[in-house]
């Protein structure tokens, strides 16, 4: 108990401490930020990897360490579409995963934003025109909020979230 | 005396009919064998006492246009030496049948399922004829990598369901689950017998993230496509990144500086680093012990950081490139990553006493998921979850590549096979790893960072590469085409190995140490799926 104490305090506090973040090529459009207007200071997102390489993910789960702790901005990660306001959807879709992704979208309930995470989504990236891909993710379900990068940096993936949420509304775009 | 060649030796003195040429493929000796007699000889080099082979990998090659034929390639790993040998059957005049070698060698299973959906070549006397990579929907006789199989063609869709394996019995009930998780998670489908709490049967149903790599590989050339390695399995950026590098190297003879070989040990073991890290945490977090994740979690990311700091990229993408790095480290940086690495290896140590101090976890990690050696063995198990089993293989040792040879590891290899060993292995090799690091920097010669190669292979002429990533062994299989490009390349991530694997280690266990077990493994669905 001590010893764990005792490594909390030396620790001290680590949120934050990351480089900002360069301001985000795609801007978020001013129809995405009213969509997200009803979730304001809480934002409950479900992942969905419809085939990424996986370092989109690892980005994703970097998001809820200590250092970035995507909490203290009222960003959930629920473990069901019902329960969720955005789907965050990381890798071109596959033809294997082409039916789980519609299938997620019409369990995720009205109003919902989607997020293509990554070059993937965005536009199939190295994998393009291959046979077994499907995607991008808007040739399936409509999306809202584009994340470009491979894999985007979690600082990266913040900056777009806090606009969403508003915080830096109007004045830039 | 049990080299390579004392084990051709024995063959030759077995089967001496069933051989009908010897030769070697960049020094590794290979056996072509008539058709029918392959089963017997691979079951001969599995079990022999003096040989112990186990494959290492099953692929095949369709050659046309330049010949029609196909062919088949059964790579072993020899148990006491560590040394390899090849085993190739032909198939021509329209053959499309070969004999099945599963119900002798286990780990087998997979690869042959995967010949079939990727070349619609038969497996005769395979148990379980089921599709693997091509789901029920995908037409019939949509066969990838066959040639003529256009890799950008659109694939229809058809009615279809897959078949699980079915347990009868009073009280049996099954439990799915996937292919989407709850967390932030790749996604697979584990379909769960239980009867109560135990689990009676697992069968984990993958390739729902099928993207054509191996079909993508075959548009590139062979001296540009290191950007498509480094996206198989994200999380292994650098371990397949220099596993495609070195088979393309041996292809075209090129000659890697030794500067070059050392940085490329260098950022493996950062990779290592990290995700070690990392898996411990997530281990810890399983057991809900959040504290540790936390700690390791930050850990992890100081690490990240530093690599975007040295290299641009997070994931050291971008460092690996045919004929040696693309990027140099400066001194200065050099003794950042010292610094830094002190500082995490001193915190480190913090946060194992704390776990090791915690009855409540250990309680959890002990006797959980445990994989035998014997299970283990027969299903060809290597890399950090064949160490937590007493399979004492690690290439960095048994087949030293970039600087391996002048800096060896120190092997950690534990016998229980439990959550507990599979930790105890990761928190042995992050040590090392540090250890690594230091030896490499103090090591590291000067000199050029890349050999440029004019040479274009001729078309046919291959090579097998294979690199300890983090999770195990890498093995790529890049065969050259016409005009430098190529005419294909098998990719073998360790997780295809360890996914059927897995399937045991969680017999007998509770459905909620499932997630732990998982863990533990901590397995790639996308270089599984490829
Ligand atoms: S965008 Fe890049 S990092 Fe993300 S899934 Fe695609 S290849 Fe991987």
């Amino acid at each position: 108990m001590f010893r764990i104490m005792k490594k909390s305090l030396a620790t001290g506090v680590v949120t934050g401490q990351y480089p900002a973040a360069k301001s985000p090529t795609e801007p978020v459009s001013r129809e995405a930020i009213e969509k997200a207007k009803p979730f304001r200071r809480s934002l409950t997102i479900r992942e969905v990897d419809t085939g990424s390489c996986n370092a989109c993910e690892m980005e994703m789960n970097a998001l809820a360490n200590p250092v970035y702790d995507v909490e203290r901005f009222g960003v959930h990660i629920a473990a069901s579409p019902r329960h969720t306001d955005a789907l965050v959807v990381t890798g071109p879709v596959t033809v294997n995963m082409e039916r789980a992704l519609k299938d997620v979208y019409k369990q995720t309930p009205d109003p919902r934003l989607v997020i293509a995470l990554g070059d993937c989504a965005i536009n199939c990236g190295v994998f393009k025109g291959s046979y077994a891909v499907t995607g991008p993710v808007e040739r399936h379900i409509p999306v809202d909020v584009r994340i470009p990068g491979c894999p985007p940096r979690p600082a990266e993936i913040l900056a777009v979230l806090d606009r969403l949420r508003g915080a830096h509304t109007e004045t830039d775009e | 005396m049990n080299d390579g060649s004392a084990a051709v030796e024995r063959i030759r003195g077995a089967f001496a009919l069933a051989i009908t040429d010897i030769g070697s493929v960049h020094g590794v000796p290979m056996l072509r064998l008539l058709k029918q007699d392959v089963p017997a000889v691979a079951r001969y080099i599995h079990t022999d006492p003096h040989v112990r082979g186990s494959l290492s990998l099953l692929w095949a090659v369709d050659h046309r246009p330049r010949e029609a034929r196909y062919e088949l390639c059964y790579l072993f790993t020899l148990a006491d030496r560590k040394d390899w040998l090849l085993l190739s059957v032909d198939l021509t005049g329209g053959e499309r049948e070969f004999a099945s070698i599963t119900p002798v060698v286990h780990a087998a299973k997979w690869y042959e399922r995967e010949i079939r959906d990727l070349f619609g070549l038969i497996p005769v006397g395979h148990p379980d004829m089921r599709r693997l990579v091509r789901h029920e929907h995908w037409p019939k006789g949509s066969h990838p990598l066959k040639k003529e199989f256009d890799w950008d063609q659109v694939l229809g869709r058809v009615q279809g369901e897959y078949a699980f394996r079915k347990i009868h019995g009073d009280g049996v009930f099954e439990i799915p689950v996937g292919p989407i998780h709850a967390g932030i998670i790749e996604p697979g489908h584990f379909r769960f017998s239980v009867a109560g709490e135990p689990i009676l049967q697992l069968e984990v149903r993958h390739f729902w993230k099928h993207r054509g790599v191996e079909k993508l590989f075959e548009q590139q050339r062979l001296t540009e496509a290191v950007p498509l390695a480094e996206r198989v399995s994200g999380d292994t950026s650098v371990g397949h990144g220099l596993a495609y590098c070195q088979a393309v190297e041996t292809l075209l003879g090129v000659t890697v500086p030794p500067r070059a070989r050392y940085l490329r040990s260098l950022f493996l073991e950062l990779e290592r680093l990290h995700n070690h890290i990392g898996d411990v945490g997530a281990i810890c977090n399983d057991t809900a012990y959040v504290v540790a994740h936390a700690h390791c979690g930050r850990l992890k990311e100081q690490l990240m950081q530093l690599n975007d700091r040295l290299t641009g990229s997070r994931f050291l993408r971008g460092v690996n490139t045919v004929g040696g790095v693309s990027m140099d480290l400066s001194g200065v940086q050099l003794s950042q990553v010292d610094a830094e690495l002190q500082a995490i290896e001193r915190e480190f140590a913090g946060i194992e006493k704390i776990l090791f101090a915690n009855a409540s976890l250990t309680e959890r990690l002990e006797n959980t998921g445990v994989l035998s050696e014997h299970i283990a063995w027969d299903h060809a198990v290597m890399g950090v979850v064949g160490r937590a089993s007493g399979i004492d293989r690690d290439l960095r040792r048994d087949r030293p590549f970039a600087a391996y040879h002048e800096c060896p590891p120190k092997m950690a290899v534990y016998r229980y096979g439990d959550v507990r060993a599979r930790m105890r292995v990761r928190l042995d090799e992050v040590h090392d790893s540090i250890r690594l690091i230091r030896a490499l920097h103090r090591q590291l010669p000067m000199g050029l960072l890349i050999t440029q190669s004019v040479e274009v292979p001729t078309p046919g002429q291959w090579a097998i590469s294979a690199v300890e990533g983090w999770r195990g062994e890498i093995i790529y299989v890049v065969m050259a085409g016409a005009e430098g490009r190529i005419h294909r390349c098998k990719v073998r991530d360790p997780s295809f190995v360890h996914w059927p694997a897995i399937q045991w280690a969680a017999l007998g266990n509770i459905v909620p140490d499932f997630p732990l077990i998982n863990k533990s493994f901590n397995l790639s669905y996308a270089g599984n799926d490829l």
